[in-house]
């Protein structure tokens, strides 16, 4: 809320380093507090206070501190953390990295004012997620369901379709037997403009983009606006789910970035580096952002967070695929190997898991066979890996009957499941019916975790 | 005779044979025929349910295609239509305020912001800007402000600033300065009253 008394301007800028700003004869500041900076040109920057005591603030500058002198630079300290303006007129707008209108229009009536950090949910208030979205995509819907107020990242790598798999999630996500749709929010974090124009686009064609919010910090936008850039996302997606009662679906891409951006501030601050040089409380820093996707008691809508990671060298020990798996509620993990043999989407299911998918799936939900089903795909995909890798060894003429059935039923698996088109839809009926004609391929006394009457029912093969 | 009868016979054994077999093989071409047909109209048929299919989808997609966009171009004109009264509304208060009269009440505001804005630059020694109409008025409330607190060194500065009303306050050293003029406290307040004024707007009801 703006007050009237508010908006100490100091002159005494003591340093400038990196993307932070020391000002000297401090008298009245606030941790996390917003600061308005003006340049000798008259240019103005914002900013928030890191550190404070001693008569000096540490102010870390949104945009950059490049062209800020020490002489003639202003900071204004606002009273205020930063606040994001919300009200329902924001669904169909874009903003950028920090908030702003970015789309030509005017800035937003706001209804309210929120702290762009969220207030922190009342564990007790928690609903735990149960209801299963529908994604269109077979092999998330079928082995790795998504639940209303889930948090499951998608594991990528440079050059790999993650935008176009979110982007088809985004499009097509929808709640069995409701006519609700998902409101989407949408953080470009330090992505290229194609991949922002890309979904854009995509959001735009399917009709989509009247229910959106999109927040663009393009990678050519200074790094550390990317700190807030999640922050602001979120903020409105909590809006939308607990005042408004939408479902809201938040894409955050690409977290990397983000986490690169708090190990440039976290260097400017000559902090003890903790794993390839990222801060120690980088944990604690993912942890704020993604824990702020869920249900609460009493309120109808959710937040569902799919957060995009690329996994520098395609290496999943690395601390931000790391740190982030030990938050989220699972991983889709894209793998390099199905996208290079030109399978879409090169999910590879083996790494990947979605934890909440046993809470929201199985008769009531989805269908009773699902669950099984799902399992059943992952034990013959598993296989079929082992057997792929036995036959580079010994040749196909040296497995067995049952083994070759494996590696057939392998190839299925790819082409006849997990491949779809980026338009294409499949409902949850489809999706486990393609998984039976891939099961129905094994003989039917290699189908263990699946009980005898969902047997009798669905498979199609010979005994 | 008889050879040319035999000859004949022959013939007509061939013949009749050739024949058969030509019925036979025409009759099977016939309904292999049919057969490709009655395939080939249920394949047709198919193409053609999937063409219409794709179709239908692509016909709603683009329906809603558009009219999404339409809604969403409609509703940006509002935003549009509604600021720019937004800010008429806003450059008439300023101009009513630059010239309503100066009388008790504005007096009254004046001396309230004299003093709350001085203890927000923590120092004793200040320097005080305002616009030329409200020289004399400051003034007047720092020299009663320095007869109660004995400390307080403040001047007015000579050279005035491009406000409505209000002040602006300086550290001696310049250091540190509060802008406590009425444009920027409506610069402040101003989400707030761009809320209400757009609910006025539409018609609906204002908030305090």
């Amino acid at each position: 809320m703006p007050e009237t008394t508010s908006g100490i301007e100091y002159t005494k800028v003591a340093e400038i380093k990196g993307p932070l700003m020391v000002i000297d004869g401090i008298t009245k500041a606030s941790f996390d507090e917003l600061v308005e900076i003006e340049t000798s040109e008259g240019e103005r920057r914002l900013g928030k206070v890191l550190e404070v005591g001693f008569g000096k603030a540490v102010v870390q500058v949104f945009e950059g501190t490049t062209g800020l002198t020490i002489t003639g630079t202003k900071a204004k300290f606002l009273g205020k953390t930063m606040e994001m303006p919300v009200s329902q007129e924001l669904l169909g707008r874009v903003f950028d990295g920090l908030g702003r209108p970015n789309d030509g229009l005017p800035d937003p009536i706001a209804d309210k004012f929120l702290d762009v950090n969220g207030e922190p949910m009342n564990p007790e208030r928690r609903e735990y997620p149960t209801s299963f979205i529908q994604t269109g995509v077979s092999v998330i819907d079928g082995m790795l369901t998504l639940v209303r107020g889930q948090k499951l990242p998608i594991f990528s790598g440079s050059g790999m379709p993650h935008n176009i798999l979110a982007a088809q999630i985004a499009r097509q996500a929808s709640v069995v037997g409701t006519k609700e749709d998902f409101a989407v929010v949408f953080a470009a974090i330090g992505v290229q403009y194609s991949e922002a124009q890309y979904f854009k686009r995509s959001l735009e064609e399917s009709g989509a983009l009247r229910r959106s919010v999109l927040f663009l910090n393009l990678a050519d936008d200074p790094a550390i606006e990317r700190i807030i850039t999640p922050r602001v996302a979120l903020t409105v997606a909590e809006y939308l789910a607990y005042d408004l009662g939408m479902h809201v679906l938040a894409i955050l891409t690409d977290m990397t970035n983000y986490a690169e951006a708090l190990r440039e501030i976290s260097a400017a601050r000559e902090e003890v580096p903790g794993r390839k040089g990222y801060p120690g409380y980088l944990y604690t820093d993912l942890a704020n952002n993604y824990e702020r996707a869920g249900r609460i008691k009493g309120k109808n809508g959710s937040v569902t967070q799919v957060p995009i990671l690329s996994m520098p060298a395609d290496d999943i020990t690395h601390p931000i695929p790391d740190l982030t798996g030990y938050i989220t509620e699972g991983q889709i993990v894209l793998g390099r190997d199905l996208f290079r043999k030109g399978v879409y989407p090169p999910v590879n299911v083996l790494m990947s898991l979605s934890r909440l998918m046993k809470d929201g799936v199985g008769e009531g939900k989805t269908r009773a066979d699902h669950a099984e089903v799902g399992n059943q795909m992952y034990d013959l995909y598993s296989r079929a890996q082992e057997v792929r890798a036995l036959a580079e060894i010994v040749g196909r003429a040296g497995l067995t009957g049952t083994d070759l059935k494996y590696l057939d039923a392998g190839d299925m698996f790819e082409n006849h499941f997990l491949k779809q088109a980026p338009d294409e839809n499949r409902n949850l009926e489809e999706t486990l019916s393609r998984a039976w004609e891939v099961l129905s391929t094994l003989p039917e006394g290699e189908l263990t975790k699946i009980k005898e009457k969902h047997i009798k029912a669905y498979y199609k093969g010979s005994k | 005779m008889s050879s040319n009868s035999a000859l004949e016979r022959t013939i007509n054994k061939v013949l009749s044979q050739k024949e058969t077999e030509l019925v036979s093989q025409i009759d099977s071409a016939f309904q292999e025929s049919l057969k490709n047909l009655e395939s080939s109209r249920s394949r047709l048929e198919g193409e053609r349910t999937k063409i219409i299919e794709s179709a239908r989808k692509q016909a709603e997609n683009l329906k809603r295609q558009i009219v999404g966009s339409s809604r969403l171009a409609a509703r940006n004109k509002e935003l549009v239509t509604i600021e720019t009264d937004v800010n008429r509304a806003f450059e008439e208060a300023r101009e009513r305020l630059a010239n309503s009269g100066k009388d008790s009440s504005y007096q009254a505001l004046m001396s309230k912001i004299v003093e709350e804005s001085i203890p927000q630059v923590a120092s004793d020694e200040v320097v005080i800007e305002c616009n030329k109409n409200d020289a004399d008025l400051v003034k007047k409330i720092v020299a009663d402000l320095s007869k109660k607190n004995a400390r307080l060194r403040a001047s007015v500065s000579d050279r005035p600033i491009t406000a409505i009303g209000g002040i602006r306050v300086k550290s001696a050293d310049g250091t540190m300065s509060f802008d406590n003029t009425l444009d920027s406290r409506i610069e402040r307040l101003k989400p707030l009253i761009r809320k209400n004024i757009a609910r006025m707007l539409r018609g609906e009801e204002g908030e305090e």
